[in-house]
Parts: C-alpha cells; sequence; structure tokens
C-alpha cells in the first residue's frame, strides 16, 4: 500500500483481480441474459428505422414498404398476406348507424372484429364494447361489458355497442404530438403503426374509448391470420403502438361491407355512404330518431345510433319502468 | 502497526468476498427462480359460430315437405284433405308448429285457404311462396317500409352496389314466422383484455400484485354486482375516475 513506483503484479494480486474481473463479466452476462429472449424480428431493420412518414412517401416507397411489411409477416406467420394501402374513393364519406331497439347483446360483432382486423388474441384487444345498459337510463357509468347470461337479450337491458366513432373533430388527431394518427377524406380516422410512438396521449384524449394500446407484445396465432390487408388498417401491429376501428378500411373501400356489420344476427348495424342519398345510412339520417353518444363533447361522430318506433317489436309489453332508487 | 493490519485483513477478505458475491448474482440472475411472469392471460378459443355470418334460419324456399325420404308440395296432400275453414284446435298434422304470433292465431290469415303453395293477401289474391315479405307487410307496415329502405334487417355482402352483390334476406330468415321474436341467444365470451380488467380500487394493486391485473373469470359474479351496486365502473372512461374508484366497494343493496 505504500509503494510509490509502478505497481508489481504478483501472483496473488494477478489471481485476486483476474478472479474479480471474471465475476464482473459474468455478472454483466447474467444481467444481459433477457436478450437471449429476443426475437430477431423484434429488433426494427434499418429500413423500418429510415422509413418516412405515410404523407410525405413517394408511390414507389410506398411500395417498397409494403413489399418490407408483407415479407415481415411472411417470415413471421408463413402466410403470404396480399397487402394493399387501398386510396379514399372520391365522393365517399362513410356513416355507422347502430340501431339500439335490435341489438340484444351477443357480442358476435367484437369477435368477428378481432377475426379480421388481426388484433391480439393474447392480451386481447378488441375494438368493440358492448354496454349493458339498465332500460330508462343512457348513464354509461351504471353500464356493465362484463355480462355473460346464458341467454341475451336480459329482459332488464339494452344494449350498446361502442367502438370508434370517427369524429369530424376527433380530440385524438389533435393531440398527437407526431402526427401520427390523422383523417382521411373519407372520414376515417386511421394510424401509421409505424410512425406512433406509443405516448397514449390519443387514448386519453378519446372521449369513447376507442383506441386500444399494445401493452404487450401482440400474440396471434398463423392459422387465424387474416392475409387481406391494409397498411392503414389490420396488418399485424407491434408491441407499443396504438390501434382502433378502422370501419375494416381494406374491405370498406373496395365497396364491402365491414365485417361487424356481415356478422350481426339481428341486422343492427348499417353502414353507408352518407353522400348517396339513396344509400341505408341517408335514410336513417332523415327519418330515424337519431342520437349520437357524448354530444355535448363536440366531437361530430359519424356513428350514429338509432331507434324503432315504439311498440315496433310486438312481443316486448310497454311496462313503466320502475323508479331508480 | 494495529491499523495497517486491519487494512490488509480487510482487503483480502473483500478481494474474496466481493467476487463470491457477484458471481453468486450471475448464477441466481441466469439459473435463478425469478422468472418473469406475464401478466397476460392466454388465448381464448372463440367458437366458429360467434364470427358465422350467415343468417339464423335456412327456411325452405319452395313449398314442399319431406315425407320418408319423398318430397311433396304442400298442395300434393292439401287439394286431397280439405281443411276447415277456420280453425284454432290442435293440429293433427305439422305438429311441430307453435303458433305463437301475438293475436294472429289463425292459419289462415297467412296461408292460402285454397292453394297451399301460397300466402294470401288482404284481397284473397295469392302472395308466392318466395315473396314472403309482402305477407308480413298486410300487418308490419312500418318494419316492412324499414325493411325495404334497409334500415331493418340484415345486409351482407356490398355496401357499394356497383362493385358487387348485396344480400338482403328476407323476414323468415331471421324470424319464425309461427314464432316471430328473434330468438335468444347465448352470448359470445365477454372480455379478458387488459384495460378491460377489473380496476376497481383495492382489486389493482393487491392479490397478484400486479397492475396490469387482467380481469379474473371467477369474480366475474362479484364484479357485475358492484358495477349495479354503485355504478363505479365500467363506463367509457368511467374506470379511469379516481374519485369514484375510492367509493366504498359494496354498498348495501337495500340503501334508500
Amino acid at each position: 500500500m505504500t509503494d510509490a513506483g509502478p505497481p508489481e503484479m504478483t501472483r496473488r494480486g494477478f489471481l485476486r483481480k483476474g478472479a474479480a474481473t471474471v465475476a464482473g463479466m459474468s455478472a454483466l452476462a447474467a444481467a444481459l441474459s433477457p436478450l437471449r429472449d429476443l426475437a430477431p424480428d423484434d429488433v426494427p431493420s434499418i429500413e423500418e428505422l429510415l422509413q418516412k412518414h405515410y404523407k410525405e412517401m413517394t408511390p414507389a416507397e410506398k411500395q417498397a414498404v409494403l413489399e418490407r411489411i408483407a415479407r415481415e409477416v411472411e417470415q413471421r406467420y408463413k402466410v403470404r398476406p396480399t397487402l394493399s394501402d387501398p386510396p379514399p374513393l372520391d365522393g365517399v364519406e362513410f356513416v355507422y348507424g347502430l340501431n339500439i331497439s335490435r341489438c340484444i347483446g351477443c357480442r358476435k360483432c367484437v369477435h368477428a372484429c378481432v377475426q379480421e382486423n388481426n388484433q391480439s388474441r393474447s392480451p386481447e384487444i378488441q375494438y368493440i364494447r358492448v354496454l349493458k345498459m339498465q332500460k330508462g337510463s343512457i348513464d354509461v357509468e351504471t353500464s356493465d361489458h362484463h355480462y355473460d347470461p346464458p341467454a341475451v337479450p336480459e329482459h332488464d337491458s339494452y344494449y350498446m355497442p361502442v367502438q370508434c366513432h370517427q369524429c369530424a373533430k376527433p380530440p385524438c388527431v389533435k393531440v398527437c404530438p407526431v402526427e401520427a394518427t390523422w383523417q382521411e377524406p373519407d372520414g376515417i380516422t386511421v394510424i401509421d403503426y409505424d410512425w406512433c410512438i406509443g405516448c397514449r396521449y390519443c387514448e386519453a384524449a378519446c372521449p369513447y374509448w376507442a383506441r386500444r394500446f399494445n401493452f404487450a407484445k401482440p400474440e396471434l396465432p398463423a392459422d387465424q391470420l387474416n392475409p387481406h390487408m391494409a397498411y392503414l388498417s389490420n396488418r399485424p401491429r407491434a408491441k407499443g403502438v396504438m390501434e382502433k376501428c378502422t370501419f375494416c378500411l381494406h374491405r370498406t373501400r373496395r365497396g364491402r361491407l365491414p365485417a361487424c356489420v356481415e356478422v350481426c344476427p339481428t341486422g343492427s348495424r348499417k353502414f353507408g355512404n352518407v353522400l348517396d342519398p339513396d344509400s341505408e345510412v341517408a335514410y336513417i339520417l332523415r327519418q330515424k330518431r337519431i342520437f349520437v353518444l357524448k354530444q355535448d363533447v363536440g366531437t361530430l361522430p359519424r356513428f350514429f345510433y338509432y331507434f324503432d318506433e315504439r311498440g315496433s317489436r310486438y312481443h316486448e309489453p310497454i311496462t313503466p319502468v320502475k323508479p331508480r332508487a | 502497526m494495529r491499523p495497517p493490519t486491519t487494512n490488509v485483513r480487510l482487503d483480502r477478505v473483500a478481494s474474496v468476498l466481493v467476487p463470491l458475491a457477484l458471481l453468486a448474482l450471475a448464477a441466481a440472475l441466469a439459473f435463478g427462480p425469478w422468472q418473469f411472469v406475464s401478466p397476460v392471460p392466454a388465448a381464448t378459443m372463440v367458437p366458429t359460430w360467434a364470427t358465422d355470418p350467415t343468417p339464423v334460419r335456412q327456411p325452405s324456399p319452395r313449398p314442399e315437405v319431406q315425407i320418408g325420404g319423398y318430397t311433396f308440395r304442400c298442395s300434393d296432400c292439401h287439394n286431397l284433405f280439405r281443411s276447415p275453414p277456420e280453425t284454432t284446435r290442435q293440429l293433427t298434422q305439422h305438429s311441430h308448429v307453435v303458433l305463437k304470433h301475438g293475436i294472429n292465431t289463425r292459419c289462415f290469415n297467412c296461408h292460402h285457404i285454397a292453394n297451399r303453395d301460397a300466402f294470401i293477401d288482404d284481397w284473397g289474391q295469392e302472395i308466392p311462396w318466395n315473396e314472403p315479405p309482402r305477407l308480413c307487410a298486410k300487418c308490419h307496415g312500418p318494419v316492412y317500409r324499414d325493411w325495404l329502405h334497409g334500415s331493418h334487417g340484415r345486409s351482407n355482402g356490398y355496401w357499394d352496389t356497383s362493385r358487387g352483390p348485396q344480400e338482403r334476406p328476407k323476414c323468415i330468415e331471421c324470424h319464425d314466422p309461427h314464432q316471430p321474436p328473434f330468438p335468444p341467444m347465448q352470448p359470445a365470451a365477454p372480455p379478458n383484455t387488459l384495460r378491460m380488467g377489473d380496476q376497481r380500487a383495492g382489486t389493482v394493486h393487491v392479490g397478484v400484485g400486479d397492475p396490469l391485473r387482467v380481469y379474473q373469470q371467477d369474480g366475474a359474479s362479484d364484479a357485475r354486482e358492484d358495477t349495479q351496486a354503485d355504478g363505479s365502473r365500467g363506463g367509457i372512461g368511467g374506470a379511469a375516475q379516481p374519485e369514484r374508484a375510492t367509493k366504498p366497494q359494496a354498498e348495501p343493496e337495500d340503501q334508500p
């Protein structure tokens, strides 16, 4: 401890320092050992890191991105997807109508949506929430989405499915700090999953609780993958990005109905182009009693709930509503 | 002489203990029992009926009946055996038919009394078998109007009919004409998602000690009762409101 010259390396000192170094290195290696579980597709490629914003991409660049994503999907799921980027249609503005006199709360729309849009199965991500509401009340605070009776509908309830309302004044778009989400000309608010930083501001801003976050790595069995994908809708997402209902734009921009509309057994769900005066939704908006969820927040949704006439459900005796305690 | 000796001894002890501690830490991290336990539940199997878009009924498109492997038209028998004109008696044939159609209790309100292969309209004229909406429209005018305009009933296929066909199932593909209310059905599985999980105060950070605690199937009945009792959760954004979350969990049901 007192030597002033250069330290002499003794045999004992060498062994001691060597042992400490080996121990330290092995501790470091052990601390880094979780990296062993990192799958190769968890590491973003250089192309993905250098990718431009969706709106800044030229058609050629977009094609290259689609090709890269198709390659990655094929690598991961062993299924060659048909990946495209259908543009919004001219003269089309999509509007959704939901007949809450007819909805029986069977949740088939929820699961058809998951199957169509390649949501994560574990943890579950669902775009549609079916609220069981008390008859005579429209208070969502007393609603329940965990109901599981042997059969629906229950006589004292009605059901109000909630999903993205595709607002004309979307607060989720306003709060996004990186412009990863925006409203398309046909009214659909979309997300560029490759641009989203996962800050979840939009989730907090949405008054309809319609946005979902991939807290964990999305798990999707390869045999349940829907290979018909679009860049802005149902291509597989990564951990740490937001996602939401896009009115199935990979279907609806090709003229087809969304998956939730097609599966609804009671025909409570209506979809179409509101700019076409002969469309179903235009008829509903003209002729039916409509209400908009949380109208007072001023989001101007494109999702309308409507009623049928009182007494049009002949099997239901009209009973006075019991006053609530 | 004492202090240097102590320092040297401490130095030696430390030079053995520190590597040993590091090695023990390394071994523990690499082979230890502290595995990461994911709060994510295993995927639940979704039955195929939950995503099946076919209508709930497949009624016969023709006025035919299968008896003993042979196919008969309705008129084959009914031209031979005349029915009494108006009857509410117990049927001797077609005993599977249970007529619960409100005040519509007579067979010949709908079936044509002379030609059993057709239905009857308000003027006694025949309605072809494959046009049941015209028959239903006799009484259900507003619903028929809405069905024609598309606001009642299902739509499958294309919203843009210039690009592809749209199927509009007829009345009896959803409604049994003899018991018209849409039949109750089993609901598909409730959500088991992370954010839709049980987030009442007191349940989030206890139990498995996990802030991402997921909705437990076995606690489902409890969750429902509490939701009914105090309404503190389940609404849009309601689960995230702290002043509601701190309310007492189980209020007495019979509070005034």
